[in-house]
């Protein structure tokens, strides 16, 4: 019996080891991340892991040329440009030529309908857990965020006031609605022959970005099968009741898809959190290396690093701060230090508001600070200048980052690497202090709140130097690190209840509007969470210069509204890149055809399955 | 008179038994590291909260901002991990691990003890209404209402605490009652009753003493698991904050270096034993102590 | 005892009632700035400046407490729980289809936790201040107190990394494959079972593979447990005039133990198995992590960070179901079989 046992156990060692000597299954690439896909519409979803579903069972209009941000044709056959007469002098009217004997998964053929249908379902479905308000912003040339405010505007009613439980409230609501998307939505979308054309309301210069390859939400959909299976009808009287579902009613939620893309969606199994994708045969570029692809969603990293050993996973998300356990795997090849195109910022609240239970005392005695803290230059000033750059990219995130000089990552049209980089010296930040408030917060001192999203540790670390250094130059200082829940920190910062934080912005595009506006413009995302006299200084000297910029055909002029726009926001200390995280890839040796591109979802950690396959 | 000789009792059966012995001895070994914890890991002059770990420092005076582990050197003689001095963090753990056992369970045997004594010295309608409560409390996974709270209030160990209160008397108070019902039928309750003495009095002073042993015996018992409870929730994310001196901290700091045991084992190894000592000494004092407490033993 | 079984069971629903009302109540605290976290992942996804009032008017998070309630207690007559984001159905359906998993592995877990855990505790007590009871008592308490999730990667890193004996997750690749196939018939849900009705022997032995290593995991933890309560009552029972009567008629210890001792001291084990397979439901969030699997502990976790609140509410629900039904049946089977305990 035992024998027979220590044979057993034997025999099973032995395969073990045997195991490693060969490509674990060489047909299916197996990926342990961490974290599920929301929605694999790409219409509902705007998030990294559905991001990267939606981009392998979906295919774009245009895609990037390799690594780089150059565009080339895909489902289009040629990219719209001035040159090649697709694209009108005005920069409005763009026409892409669409390709011919394009397969969806279901066996239809694609057309230009099909491209028309996608937009259209887009933009009056409007999720707003999902990405369409770029493409709204893009079209309507930078006026729209979404298309209830674009209704408003047309038709001089709330949306809201039109539509309730999705019914008209009138006959003349309905009618309304049904002239809005005769009259505004439909001719921003035509089909001409086996052209699909986009008459843009204005012209808006990052417009092919928004929809190229890698944004999964412009993905084309097949449109028949969509209809046949419950979404949009295509008609105009109605359309209303396919606005803002919840992402569980659409019939390409996670059951099936709609996509013409080289994988098809097999499964995705809730309960063990595994997307199952299988090869398209008919694929209209040929046919997959790999047979299928899984991804497995594993939160415990220590279990996906023992998978990844064993080779029975290929490729596993990483932490950057973690790159130190990987130093001598054999099997494992690390790929890194290529850039993302996302930047870590700290961000300071000029006006907090004063009810904010993150403020203590509300004033200088050591138990709080003024509401108004940062509207002071000086405090902003002491505190960038009391950040050890070097130690969180070189320590930290193991040499895994880059400074750049403003909310603008590498690589970025405007990028100026000559551009100043505020130092780490407590001897300025001293001074800073002293001159803070006339002196007020280096005399009685301050308690001061830094929050960052429980669970990041990079945020965690970066307030945590906040903290140590400012509290070594003067005893009274005080800073309380807190690390708070997601919905928590989502209302703090949105509302701004909080000092001082760390946020992060990952590109929608690759261009620079994308981080100028959102960080500093006075109505931007971040932009308008400074409060206090940030808006008038933004009015005065930032705003014009975003706008412009985006509108500046001229590369040169555009240039020097960034240039000069960028020594303004030196000169004032606005809330500042911390660092710009660098790509970290690890997975089995014999994982081949990875090549990194600043805006894949997770491309960091997985590569574009069509050029993958596995072989030592 | 009968308490002191009771006292007397339980304190020699105590001492007589080798692994209550065992147990006192760890339990004053950590009562001295807890009370010496400032000597034996003293705090940097300015620091005001000791229990916030200061980040470690290498042997040039530098901050490391590494979280990777570092080996124990005579600097760290525990060794570094996730920035921070494993030394000092089992020391002045030791502390928080006292802290917040007898926090909490002294306040949830406290609210325990009230709701228990309640329903079973008055019975009817009132034991009913409250006994639901308590299944009612006793029936909520404790992990989801510590998740919920720690998102309502805001992660920390003070949070966790509250949690823990929040859902940790309904053992008590089942507890206190069952043995009231029991005792409230005694001759001297039923006299007490008759002659008019106030209900209180005849709780406090009456009721109370001769059922409170097994109140004991639980908090013993759980002084050690609501280490290991609190361990669990950092583990999950809604425990401590980070850098916070706590033993449950420490070893999750650990857990994304447990699959290289040689570069890490220091930071398993030291929080781990302090942890399964302190919860093995309250466990054999409070296995002695329900030995020498129950009656039916007195043999 | 049949007025009090119906009392009970009348109670369960208006208790059931107040476990939502207090969950429901807790998390409509938050607010609606707070609750459309749940909904959203990352911050771009709020970019639009009316992005997070559509979303709150869109998931009714801004109506007053008693309307959301209220309209949750009206599904729920229907049967409807609501949905789970987290599980992306609706919220029984998400209970259900986990359910299986996390049984499985306590319906396997029980058999060596409760096994071996009274066989200790036997001994313990038989041999009471021994070296064997000292020293059976500290090898448990060790495996109580170690958080569960560094002995399980250690588990992991031994069982897995080193022997490359029993892998994480719920099956191999290639097992799923075939579960996810046309051909596999879904009967129980429990692989080792279905395996076996399909005819796959290799499927089953996977299966197996996958649970060793989490059961082995929650065994340790539990042990202490079990052992302490039969311990503890096989001491109070040794004392028993009946067990004196016995020794003193010479019957060697061994046949005391076994005939007279051990099965006495059973019943406060089985007091605290109702409480104890819903610990075992509930608690293996911390195993499912770590080894990768599927199920209850899981969800329930999941949920609650994500603050999905009908998952949240649903899977109390459940627990709290489940532990009120287990203690019923404790308790009416204890007087069925002790007549000296009377329900009152």
């Amino acid at each position: 019996m035992s024998k027979k046992l220590f044979v057993l156990v034997l025999a099973l060692v032995l395969v073990s080891l045997a195991a490693f000597s060969a490509v674990k299954n060489p047909d299916t690439l197996i990926v342990a991340q961490y974290g599920s896909p929301e929605s694999l519409d790409p219409q509902a979803m705007w998030d990294t892991a559905s991001g990267e579903v939606v981009s392998t069972l979906y295919e774009n209009l245009i895609r990037y040329d390799g690594e780089s941000i150059d565009m080339i044709p895909m489902i289009s056959t040629a990219v719209p440009t001035m040159e090649n007469g697709l694209l009108t002098p005005d920069g409005k009217v763009y026409t892409f030529p669409i390709r011919k004997g394009v397969l969806f998964h279901s066996g239809n053929t694609l057309t230009p309908a099909d491209v028309e249908y996608t937009f259209e379902r887009g933009f009056l479905g409007d999720n707003s857990s999902g990405a369409m308000t770029l493409i709204i912003e893009a079209v309507s040339g930078g006026q729209y965020f979404s298309i209830e405010s674009w209704f408003e505007d047309w038709a001089g009613m709330a949306y809201s006031d039109a539509v309730i439980d999705r019914e008209p409230v009138s006959e003349e609501a309905r009618a309304k609605l049904i002239e809005f998307y005769e009259e505004v939505i439909d001719p921003l979308f035509v089909v001409e022959g086996d052209n699909f054309v986009v008459n843009m309301k204005g012209s808006f210069g990052p417009f092919l970005y928004t929809i190229c390859y890698y944004a999964g939400w412009a993905g084309i959909l097949d449109a028949e099968w969509m209809k046949v299976n419950g979404a949009w009808d295509g008609k105009a009287d109605g359309w209303w009741k396919w606005h803002d579902l919840q992402p569980e009613e659409s019939p390409i939620h996670m059951d099936a898809d709609a996509g013409s893309g080289p994988f098809k969606l097999q499964v995705w199994d809730q309960e063990n959190k595994t997307v199952v994708l299988q090869r398209f045969d008919q694929y209209w570029q040929g046919p997959a290396k790999l047979k299928s692809v899984i991804l497995r969603d594993i939160e415990e990293f220590s279990t996906r690093k023992a998978l990844l050993e064993a080779g029975d996973v290929d490729l596993i998300a990483v932490d950057p701060i973690y790159r130190g356990t990987f130093d001598n795997t054999p099997g494992v090849t690390v790929i890194e230090g290529f850039p993302r195109a996302q930047v870590t910022s700290i961000h300071f609240t000029w006006a907090v508001d004063p009810a904010s239970e993150y403020i203590g005392s509300g004033q200088f005695d050591g138990e709080g600070i003024p509401y108004n803290f940062f509207d002071d230059i000086n405090t902003r000033k002491a505190i960038l200048h009391s950040f050890n750059y070097d130690a969180l990219i070189e320590d930290l995130v193991n040499g895994l980052g880059e400074r750049v000089p403003t909310d603008l990552p590498k690589g970025f049209f405007g990028y100026d690497p000559n551009l100043p980089m505020y130092e780490f010296d407590l001897g300025m930040a001293e001074q800073a202090w002293k001159a803070a408030w006339d002196g007020q917060a280096w005399e009685n001192g301050f308690k001061l709140v830094a929050m960052y999203n429980s669970g990041n540790e990079v945020r965690q670390t970066c307030c945590e130097m906040i903290k140590v250094y400012t509290e070594s130059m003067n005893p009274k200082f005080k800073v309380d690190v807190i690390g708070a829940q997601w919905p928590t920190y989502l209302k703090a910062t949105r509302e701004r209840l909080c000092p001082l934080y760390i946020i992060g912005w990952v590109a929608d595009y690759p261009d620079a509007h994308n981080f100028l506006s959102t960080y500093y413009h006075s109505e931007g995302y971040y932009g308008q969470r400074h409060g206090g006299s940030y808006t008038a200084l933004a009015e005065a000297q930032f705003n014009e210069l975003i706008e412009k910029g985006v509108r500046e055909p001229n590369p040169v002029k555009r240039l020097e509204y960034y240039d000069l726009l960028q020594r303004r926001l030196l000169e004032n200390y606005v809330s500042t890149p911390l660092y710009m995280p660098q790509g970290l890839w690890v997975g089995r040796s014999w994982v081949q055809g990875y090549f990194p591109h600043i805006l894949r979802s997770n491309g960091d950690t997985t590569p574009e399955y069509y050029y993958a396959w596995k072989a030592e | 008179m009968a308490m002191k000789t009771e006292t007397r009792r339980v304190l020699r059966k105590l001492f007589r038994n080798p692994t209550s012995l065992l147990g006192i001895f760890l339990l004053s070994f950590f009562v001295a590291i807890a009370i010496f914890a400032p000597l034996l890991a003293p705090v940097e002059e300015g620091r005001d909260n000791p229990f916030r770990m200061p980040i470690a420092k290498d042997e040039n005076g530098r901050m490391i901002w590494k979280s990777a582990p570092f080996p124990p050197s005579p600097t760290h003689r525990f060794g570094v991990i996730g920035k921070y001095d494993v030394w000092y963090g089992v020391i002045w753990g030791t502390r928080s691990a006292f802290r917040i056992g007898l926090i909490v369970s002294l306040i949830s045997s406290a609210i325990g003890i009230v709701i228990g004594s309640i329903a079973g010295y008055f019975g009817g309608w009132l034991d009913e209404i409250l006994m639901r409560i308590t299944d009612m409390f006793m029936s909520i996974p404790f992990i989801v209402a510590a998740m919920i709270m720690t998102t309502i209030l805001g992660k920390g160990l003070d949070k966790v605490t509250i949690a823990l209160i929040i859902f940790g008397w309904m053992q008590v108070a089942r507890l206190i009652r069952g043995n009231i019902l029991q005792a409230k039928e005694e001759q001297y309750v039923l006299a007490g009753k008759a002659l008019g003495v106030n209900d209180f009095v005849i709780i406090v002073k009456h009721l109370l003493p001769n059922t409170i042993f097994p109140v004991i015996v639980q908090i013993s018992m759980r002084m050690g698991a609501l280490v290991i409870t609190s361990a669990a929730l950092s583990f999950l994310g809604v425990g401590a904050e980070p850098g916070y001196a706590d033993w449950g901290t420490i070893l999750s700091y650990a857990r994304n270096y447990m699959m290289e045991l040689d570069r890490s084992w220091f930071a398993i190894v030291y929080p781990g034993t302090a942890m399964v000592l302190f919860v093995l000494a309250w466990n054999l004092v409070g296995d002695a102590l329900r030995d020498i407490f129950d009656p039916k033993m007195r043999v | 005892m049949t007025a009090y079984i119906i009392r009970r069971l009348l109670i369960l629903p208006i208790m059931l009632l107040g476990i939502t009302m207090i969950i429901f109540s807790m998390i409509w605290m938050l607010g609606p700035e707070r609750l459309i976290g749940a909904y959203i992942k990352s911050p771009e996804a709020l970019r639009s400046n009316d992005a997070q009032e559509r979303l709150i008017r869109k998931y009714g998070l801004d109506q007053p407490f008693y309307v959301q309630y209220g309209k949750w207690l009206g599904n729920l007559l229907q049967g409807d729980l609501g949905y789970s984001n987290v599980g992306r159905t609706a919220v029984t359906k998400a209970i259900g289809s986990r359910l299986p998993y996390t049984a499985e592995l306590a319906i396997y877990s029980i058999i060596p936790v409760v096994v071996v855990g009274i066989w200790l505790g036997v001994i313990a007590g038989a041999r009471h201040n021994t070296f064997w009871d000292h020293g059976i008592r500290i090898f448990a308490i060790i495996g109580w107190s170690l958080p569960d999730y560094v002995f399980g990667l250690l588990v992991l890193l031994v069982f897995y990394s080193f022997l490359g004996w029993f892998p994480p997750g719920y099956l191999s690749e290639s097992s799923m494959a075939v579960l996810r196939s046309d051909e596999w018939r879904t009967v129980t849900k429990f692989a080792t079972i279905d395996s076996l009705i399909n005819g796959r022997l290799d499927i089953f032995v996977d299966a197996f593979r996958h649970l060793i290593a989490p059961i082995i995991t929650i065994s340790y933890l539990w042990w202490a447990f079990i052992l302490r309560i039969t311990r503890s009552s096989m001491l109070e029972v040794l004392r028993k005039d009946y067990v004196r009567t016995a020794r003193a008629k010479g019957l060697p210890e061994k046949v005391v133990i076994n005939k007279h001792v051990r099965r006495n001291a059973m019943i406060p084990v089985a007091t605290v198995s109702g409480g104890m397979i819903v610990q075992l439901f509930a608690g293996t969030v911390i195993v499912e992590t770590v080894f990768a699997r599927p199920g209850l502990g899981k969800f329930t976790a999941d949920a609650a960070v994500q603050l999905d609140y009908f998952s949240i509410i649903g899977s109390a629900l459940f627990f709290s179901f489940i532990l009120i039904v287990a203690n019923l049946v404790v308790d009416i089977s204890y007087a069925l079989i002790d007549p000296r305990i009377r329900l009152k």
